[in-house]
């Protein structure tokens, strides 16, 4: 067992409540973030789609850059066990295939999950209507999953990474999307300033 | 960049320099290969073999495939099923709620708080071998099914004359509950289920305050 | 001299404080402020979005997991599931993995989202954007909005379940973990989108 104090809930030091304490904290602070930058506001949104307003991409990429980055160092520092982080794990198919289906309803939504509570919040009656869609939609899958149980649980690769599959250095392939990111964002720029 | 503040200390600019220093040094600091999931400096591994031999005669090292049954459908807290067969085996029929820990990797796991591991294999061999390794490694509570996965499909799935409550438990999986003695053993009396006979429950129950995007 | 400041860029400012600043050029072909009463402009992206990295950070060191939001609407359509039926509760798979013994407000991702609604709508308090309205493209009329807002919904969910998340369960947390599913995930969401933007262009523009 490594000696870093983080996860503090794994290292018994965030209990049941605490863990709850934190995620109305996280999901406060993730809420306001999300309005803050107008990802609230499907028109905003799907900007992004017609090469108008690339807010999501600066906004997620930079998010994901960030704690990437932050997840790394304060591994390579000893003060969280990148270990014992969960990582989504690789079922490959299900996820090409739902990402499809989910962008698909995206672009006719205007709005994400995250993004169409934080529309509902804040008045948005489209907001509202996608979050009932969103739990129509998952209770009829979720009640259907048994008759593709084949297909959802395909391709599973677990716990499975990005160096994995490049077999470089961690460190190596995070640099690389460090770079991507930066250059996406020049990319943005110009798109934007036509 | 245009669209944003000009002058001397732009903060995205900075942080974009900020990142690409990260970045590179990230690169730079590990030479070595990183798994996915790091493996800190392993624990050596003692045995104390009089605690272990009395742990094993006291039966306090199993657990029956009714009991885990029980812990499943009860929902136990901290409760891991970990198959350690072979990926087909696995892919054909699994407990339900269980995860694959493929015996090679076993070295890979970490104890974590909280946690109950049942090890199960197709008899119960290779689940009790595990079961000592993790226990020499430090894990506390960790059991393996008896009988493997052989006993569950016969307990637990297929029982011969169950009284009320093993029926329902039955049932709850998907099972179904016969009369009539065909005896217990590996005699092909019970066929394990496979690929094209699907159970309703297949998918890794995984702690839902961890994981569920 | 030092140059002017550009004065329709976003600022940074009008992250924390709601005080505020120039209008912002929402971006090519979306000009109009949505209402006639002056509201804050958003804030910088970049920034906000390192601001949201910091936010899934603080949830790997705090809990050792990420963000999420499907996840809560699988445990909702659970409860909702299970209150019908057992069997079509705790009896598929899929929903009995988002039963918890706490309840709802047991599970850490619909706490978690009960937040997100609080935040955004503290936010938008704040900064002076609340107000009831349906956000649609210039051709369409409210009732289809709110059509194309449940299907499209619908149409996620589905998506969602298959994939074991949406934007902020994968592309996020995954994401920034580096996992090869939640960037499949991303690559496929972000093409379709692309291609369907296009064919629903009456939609939005």
């Amino acid at each position: 067992m490594s000696g870093a104090v983080a996860p503090l809930a794994d290292a018994g030091l965030l209990g049941a409540r605490g863990s709850l304490a934190a995620a109305l904290a996280i999901g406060v602070a993730f809420g306001w973030c999300l309005e803050r930058s107008g990802l609230g506001s499907a028109r905003k949104l799907v900007g992004q789609f017609y090469l108008t307003d690339l807010a999501v991409l600066k906004v997620m990429f930079s998010a994901i850059v960030t704690a990437m980055l932050g997840a790394f160092w304060l591994d390579l520092l000893g003060v969280l066990d990148l270990g014992r982080v969960y990582v989504p794990q690789t079922w490959l198919l299900p996820q090409l295939v739902g990402g499809a289906i989910f962008g698909a309803g995206l672009a006719l939504a205007g709005l994400c999950p995250g993004t169409s509570c934080v529309a509902a919040a804040t008045g948005r009656a489209d907001g509202a209507a996608v979050v009932a869609g969103l739990f129509a939609g998952v209770l009829a899958t979720g009640a259907a999953l048994p008759s593709v149980r084949a297909f959802y649980e395909s391709t599973a690769r677990g716990t499975f990474t990005l160096p994995d599959v490049v077999r470089l250095p961690y460190g190596v392939v995070v640099l690389a999307v460090v770079v991507l990111a930066l250059g996406a964002f020049a990319v943005a720029e110009r798109l934007e300033a036509r | 960049m245009t669209g944003g503040a000009r002058g001397a200390a732009d903060p995205r600019h900075l942080l974009a320099i900020a990142a690409l220093v990260l970045g590179i040094g990230a690169a730079l600091t590990r030479p070595a290969p990183r798994t996915s999931r790091p493996a800190r400096a392993p624990r050596p591994a003692s045995i104390d073999i009089a605690a272990l031999a009395a742990e094993i005669s006291r039966e306090a090292d199993h657990v029956t495939a009714l009991e885990l049954a029980e812990w499943i459908r009860e929902r136990r807290p901290g409760l891991r099923v970990l198959d350690v067969r072979s990926e087909e085996e696995y892919a054909t029929y699994h407990v339900p709620s269980a995860e694959r820990l493929p015996l090679e990797s076993i070295a890979t796991l970490r104890p974590r708080t909280g946690e109950t591991l049942v090890l199960y294999s197709e008899g119960g061999a290779h689940a009790a071998q595990a079961w000592v390794l993790l226990r020499a490694a430090g894990f506390e509570r960790v059991y393996f099914l008896r009988g493997g996965i052989i006993d569950w499909v016969e307990d637990v799935m297929s029982p011969a004359n169950p009284d009320e409550h093993v029926s329902a438990l039955s049932r709850y999986f998907g099972g179904a509950p016969r009369a009539g003695g065909a005896g217990k053993g590996f005699g092909g009396a019970v066929p394990l289920p496979t690929a094209g006979n699907p159970r309703p429950s297949a998918a890794a129950v995984e702690r839902v305050r961890r994981r569920g995007c | 001299m030092r140059p002017m400041k550009d004065p329709s860029g976003p600022t940074a400012s009008c992250f924390l404080f709601p005080t505020g600043g120039p209008p912002e050029r929402l971006g090519g072909g979306i000009r109009k402020q949505e209402s006639g009463r002056a509201s804050t402009p958003y804030s910088d992206p970049y920034l906000t979005g390192v601001a949201l990295g910091l936010v899934l950070l603080s949830a790997y060191v705090l809990v050792g997991r990420g963000l999420g939001a499907t996840g809560a609407f699988a445990s909702a359509a659970a409860t909702v599931a299970d209150i019908v039926s057992h069997a079509q509760g705790r009896g598929n798979a899929y929903f009995a993995e988002h039963l918890t013994e706490g309840g709802l407000l047991g599970d850490w991702i619909v706490v978690e989202m009960l937040g997100v609604l609080l935040g955004g709508w503290a936010s938008a308090a704040l900064a002076r954007r609340l107000r009831f309205a349906v956000e649609r493209g210039p051709r369409v009329g409210v009732g289809e909005r709110l059509a194309f807002a449940v299907t499209g919904g619908a149409v996620m969910g589905a998506g969602a379940v298959l994939a074991r998340g949406c934007t902020s369960g994968q592309a996020l947390t995954g994401g920034a973990l580096l996992s090869v599913g939640s960037w499949v995930f991303v690559a496929g969401a972000f093409g379709a989108a692309y291609a369907a933007a296009y064919l629903l262009r009456r939609v939005w523009t």
